[in-house]
């Protein structure tokens, strides 16, 4: 207690006073710690942000509805209502059959604007349902002649939002490229989202209108269930016994589940690339604590004799640990705090660069209004509080380490991290990494797997490298200084040579980034190359069709069978491989069935084949399918074997006869013959459609020709589809490159701290220099050769590492995350920029730390 | 002063009415002095009377308020930082209490670090280092960290570094100060040979009088004056 109350006294009379001098500094580590917690917090935001918006229509329209009737592919016949009829019949609960898909308004040039989730509804039935409606959704039931739109294919509703920001007024046309066509609609009435919470992408019709705009005659996405006494709604007991009245009589094929459930479905299906968001942003809380660790760090040395004479009066050494401690806790307090407001902006910055990722490679979505819950908050202060704290650990048995006697009779005087100095840990961290290889990988929910064991491996290597990395400059240090003939280098060769802690610490943080960004250096590149290789080799022919605006590798939308059958039949056109896709449901998650062509895909379509077609024997008595490696790696099947999926009419066994490479989707595919899609699907919508022209044809002009004649249909050439592919896949890395470059930013500020903590505590020796007429100029080049050799060494640690790290990512856990093989390419150029980047950068840290220090001996 | 430069060419050292100031505390109060080649003067007073200011500002580390002070019959206050550090690096060699050899470097190296900060040839350099450290004894410790060496060994080290440059003024701050009697005893032997033997003016900052014996003359400053 006495201990406490000491530490209490020293918190007020000495720390605080240091504060009140430098309240700049103290100002700035607040903020590097709010930085952290807000990038972390920010991102979590933004995500679901960017990726709540595909919530179901119930939120916004039915208030709240119970259950959800569907199937595993998530489409159901219409006639299913006649199967429902003895649960329909029941006066507990009323059904609302749904249809959902995307459509893409039009400018004033007749070009893609905004893409748009259609909702089709039974209006009549919704109407027949406000009482139990939470959220009063009007779409004119009052007016007396509420139901003229009865009968008429051509009205939609739409949120007052969106009608300001398309432009229009109630009543007024409104265009839509939808399955491939261009149709016009006319806005029947302005949803009011200010009283329900309606997003400004959603569009509502009625379900025969929605049916035939999406060209799914007769289907369904699912059917809602609304209890009758919504007053019972909390009562878990009522719950379960309507679940188990309607469950008693719901046909096999179909699924009742709790409303919420559904939507934690789909937001597994972009689980693995929130954990991927959610470890990149632990990264900027990471090197804000390095970061602090460097500024307390250098505090310590600044109030080194003030610590010796606390020691040499009598003062506790646990006592001036815990002192250190409570500073770093006061900072990480003060900083999260800060971070949640900080978090917030972040968020606002970042939710529509990941809202546009997510679309790109997911499904459409927009921006929902940026929420901060209290579990935000508690969260963000925790992780702060908890990183700040650790950061200050060391900083504080440095400052106990402090012997008095040692402080005044030597000056250069480098205690603490003596850990710092030991191999052994690096080398058993390193070592633990490659058992950790062999860990298999995690399984997500949705399906998704987490390569547990790579994650890991490359957190050990890092700090391996990290802490091994002082050794490495130590070496290297020492065999450069018997060539180094000046005074200058010598200095600095025989200092780096000595290997203070501080060094070893400055060149260890830098090494983390270094790792890290040449480590994604190569991933992108390696990515960059397979998928342009995969281009070369995938898509030969003149010309691709896809539904106009829609984008997303999970939407499944497509093109009305009408259009395809009449765009394949034009006269220039020699071959069309005509594409289908759905979901389907393999035991764990969703993955997508595709119709194609078995026969032109084994043999004259061009694949980069991981297994070509006829290399594994299908099982008997299974569907032969050519399957992507994701598929096949996800269901292990790279070695032949059979996977039962759901379809709309049963289970049906595929077995794989080839494996293909495909970076178009992380949820794998498996294709088979049309005819047998066709009839598993119960559908006849393509998706899109690759075509081969008669020879001597002008690509381009035909085109030109196809895109007048199929307004609502995307038509590009082999060039223009990889541009918007390889758009698709900067958009992708985004998000990686701006943590990428917040984490270098960070890490440079570390050395900054680190070279002036080093300056600082090697004063003695700069004033002995000053006394043997070291001029100015002379101090500001060794310390700018210190730092950029510093960096050198960081760089060839942390290259070492990144080239690991890569190999990793690549050969580890793209293949365990998303199953996709890539060619491992080192990025030497980059490499070497890089190189160059951190001499200079150390260079002039040096300089600037040097020259801070100048300043503040005067 | 003009006149000084050219007609006492004898004379390494001259200060005339040196006035220095750290706020309202007057340190230096018109100190005038002459040390001329060869010359060791001691420099005695009690603490806070204003010697280590002295050295500081005769090396040009401190600004003088008021007052000149030649070196070589150059004014240190006409110079300006670069050349003030050049007269550092070219004419003064400096000792102090503890020792300050840099820690990195080997004894070899520390003694060598001033003859390469004046471009020394190597070969020149080389071969004074070894003798120096030969006249020094410790040839068979060149190679030696300082925190492998005993006091009088460092302090020894620092000497021969202070003039391994044939400066024209060592300026030593209590050389004597952190090392037992037999060490200071040695040291201040050392001392006075080298100086003897390479014609090197001294002012050295002392507390202790038996230290006195290899000097000269001995001076007294109180409260900024000398005495």
């Amino acid at each position: 207690m006495l201990s406490f109350r000491l530490a209490i006294l020293l918190l007020f009379r000495t720390t605080f006073r240091h504060w009140r001098k430098n309240l700049g500094s103290y100002f700035l580590l607040v903020g590097i710690v709010a930085v952290g917690v807000g990038a972390f917090n920010g991102i979590r935001q933004a995500s679901r942000s960017a990726s709540a918006n595909f919530g179901l229509f119930n939120q916004a329209v039915s208030g709240q509805s119970d259950f959800l009737i569907e199937s595993s592919t998530q489409r159901l016949n219409s006639n299913i209502l006649q199967d429902l009829a003895q649960i329909s019949k029941e006066p507990d609960w009323h059904l609302l059959p749904v249809i959902e898909g995307s459509v893409t308004s039009l400018d004033s040039n007749g070009s893609p604007d905004q893409q748009l989730r259609l909702v089709g509804l039974d209006l009549l039935s919704l109407a027949n349902l406000p009482s139990l409606m939470e959220s009063k959704f009007d779409f004119g039931k009052e007016e007396p002649n509420w139901y003229e739109w009865l009968g008429s294919e051509n009205f939609v509703w739409i949120g007052s939002e969106a009608g300001r920001k398309l432009g229009i007024e109630e009543g007024d046309e409104i265009s839509f490229f939808a399955s491939g066509r261009v149709r016009e609609m006319v806005v029947r009435k302005f949803i009011d989202a200010s009283s329900v919470s309606f997003p400004d992408d959603l569009v509502i019709g009625d379900l025969p209108t929605v049916q035939n705009l999406l060209s799914r005659k007769g289907e369904l996405n699912r059917i809602e269930v609304i209890v009758d006494q919504i007053e019972m709604r909390e009562n878990l007991n009522f719950l379960q016994g309507i679940k188990d009245r309607i469950s008693k009589n719901l046909p096999k094929n179909l699924t009742l589940k709790a409303t919420q459930n559904r939507a934690a479905d789909r937001a597994s299906m972009t689980a693995a690339f929130r954990l991927n968001l959610t470890i990149l942003s632990l990264i900027a809380i990471l090197v804000g604590a390095y970061l602090i660790l460097q500024a307390l760090d250098a505090a310590v040395v600044r109030r080194r004799a003030e610590v010796a004479t606390l020691i040499s009066l009598g003062v506790n050494r646990g006592v001036l640990f815990i002192t250190f401690l409570f500073e770093s806790a006061v900072i990480g307090v003060l900083g999260s705090i800060l971070g949640i407001g900080v978090g917030w902006f972040f968020a606002f910055l970042s939710a529509q660069m990941l809202a546009d990722t997510v679309n790109a490679l997911y499904f459409a979505t927009t921006i929902e209004a940026i929420s901060l819950t209290l579990q935000d908050c508690l969260f963000g202060l925790c992780l702060g509080f908890l990183f700040t704290l650790l950061a200050g650990w060391l900083p504080a048995r440095d400052a106990m380490q402090t012997p008095p006697a040692q402080i005044l009779s030597r000056g250069d005087w480098s205690p603490g991290f003596s850990w710092l100095r030991k191999s052994r840990v690096g080398i058993v961290l390193i070592l633990s990494g490659l058992i950790f290889l062999v860990f298999p990988p995690f399984p997500l929910a949705g399906g998704g797997k987490m390569a547990i064991g790579g994650f890991l491996a490359s957190g050990c290597w890092i700090l391996g490298a990290a802490l091994l990395s002082g050794h490495v400059l130590v070496r290297l240090a020492g065999l450069i200084k018997p060539y180094c003939a000046g005074p200058i280098t010598r200095l600095v060769f025989s200092r780096l040579q000595d290997g203070s802690s501080r060094h070893r610490l400055s060149v260890a943080g830098l090494v983390v980034a270094v790792g890290m960004v040449t480590g994604m250096f190569q991933m992108v590149d390696s990515f960059r190359i397979t998928i342009e290789e995969w281009f070369d080799v995938r898509f030969q022919a003149d010309l691709y069709v896809s539904e106009r605006g829609v984008t997303g590798a999970g939407t499944i939308n497509g093109i009305d069978p009408l259009v395809m059958d009449k765009l394949v039949h034009e006269n220039m056109v020699s071959y069309a491989d005509i594409v289908y896709i759905s979901y389907a449901k393999p035991p764990e998650g969703i993955t997508i069935l595709s119709g194609v062509d078995m026969k032109a895909w084994s043999t004259q379509i061009r694949q980069l084949w991981l297994k070509k077609p006829g290399s594994l024997k299908p099982v008997e008595g299974c569907e032969p399918a050519l399957i992507s490696e994701t598929f096949a790696r996800r269901f292990d099947l790279i070695d032949g074997g059979f996977i039962e999926l759901d379809t709309m009419t049963g289970k049906k066994k595929i077995s794989p006869i080839g494996i293909f490479s495909d970076y178009g989707n992380e949820f794998g595919t498996a294709a088979v013959d049309i005819p047998i899609w066709k009839e598993w699907t119960q559908s006849e919508r393509p998706i899109n459609v690759s075509l081969y022209l008669g020879k001597g044809s002008n690509v381009n002009e035909i085109r030109d020709q196809l895109r007048l004649s199929y307004p609502g249909l995307d038509v590009r050439n082999a060039s223009e589809l990889r541009d918007v592919a390889l758009g698709i896949f900067e958009q992708t890395f985004k998000a990686t490159s701006a943590l990428n470059g917040i984490g270098l930013m960070v890490a440079f500020a570390g050395l900054l701290l680190g070279l002036f903590a080093i300056f600082d505590e090697s004063s003695r020796t700069w004033f002995t220099l000053d006394y043997l007429g070291f001029s100015r100029k002379q101090f500001l080049l060794t310390a700018g050769l210190e730092g950029a050799a510093i960096g050198m060494g960081a760089w060839i640690s942390g290259s070492l590492v990144g080239v690991a790290l890569g190999w990793l990512l690549i050969n580890v856990i793209n293949v365990q995350s998303f199953g996709w093989t890539l060619q491992w390419h080192l990025p030497w150029t980059d490499f070497v920029i890089f190189g160059l980047l951190l001499f200079a950068i150390g260079f002039l840290s040096g300089v600037l730390s040097a020259a801070l220090w100048i300043r503040k001996q005067k | 002063m003009a006149s000084l430069k050219e007609n006492h060419p004898e004379h390494v050292l001259e200060i005339s009415s040196a006035c220095k100031s750290f706020g309202q505390l007057g340190v230096l109060k018109g100190v005038n002095l002459i040390i001329k080649k060869g010359e060791r003067i001691a420099l005695m007073g009690p603490s806070g009377s204003g010697k280590s200011t002295l050295l500081n500002c005769i090396s040009g580390v401190e600004n003088l308020d008021s007052g000149d002070i030649f070196l070589n019959n150059s004014s240190i206050r006409e110079l300006n930082r670069s050349g003030v550090e050049a007269l550092r690096r070219e004419s003064i060699g400096y000792i102090f209490q503890s020792f300050h050899l840099l820690p990195t470097l080997t004894a070899f190296e520390n003694i060598e670090l001033p003859a390469q900060l004046i471009d020394m040839p190597k070969d020149e350099r080389i071969e004074k280092v070894r003798k120096i450290l030969k006249l020094v004894g410790l040839s068979s410790r060149s190679q030696h960290k300082p925190d492998e060496l005993s006091g009088g060994e460092r302090q020894r080290v620092a000497i021969a570094r202070a003039l391994i440059h044939n400066p024209h003024l060592v300026l030593a701050d209590e050389p004597t100060g952190s090392l037992d009697s037999k060490s200071g005893d040695d040291v201040l032997s050392l001392l006075e040979e080298l100086s003897i033997e390479q014609g090197v003016a001294l002012l050295m900052v002392t507390h202790d009088r038996t230290s006195t014996r290899i000097c000269n003359r001995v001076i007294s400053i109180q409260d900024g004056c000398l005495v």
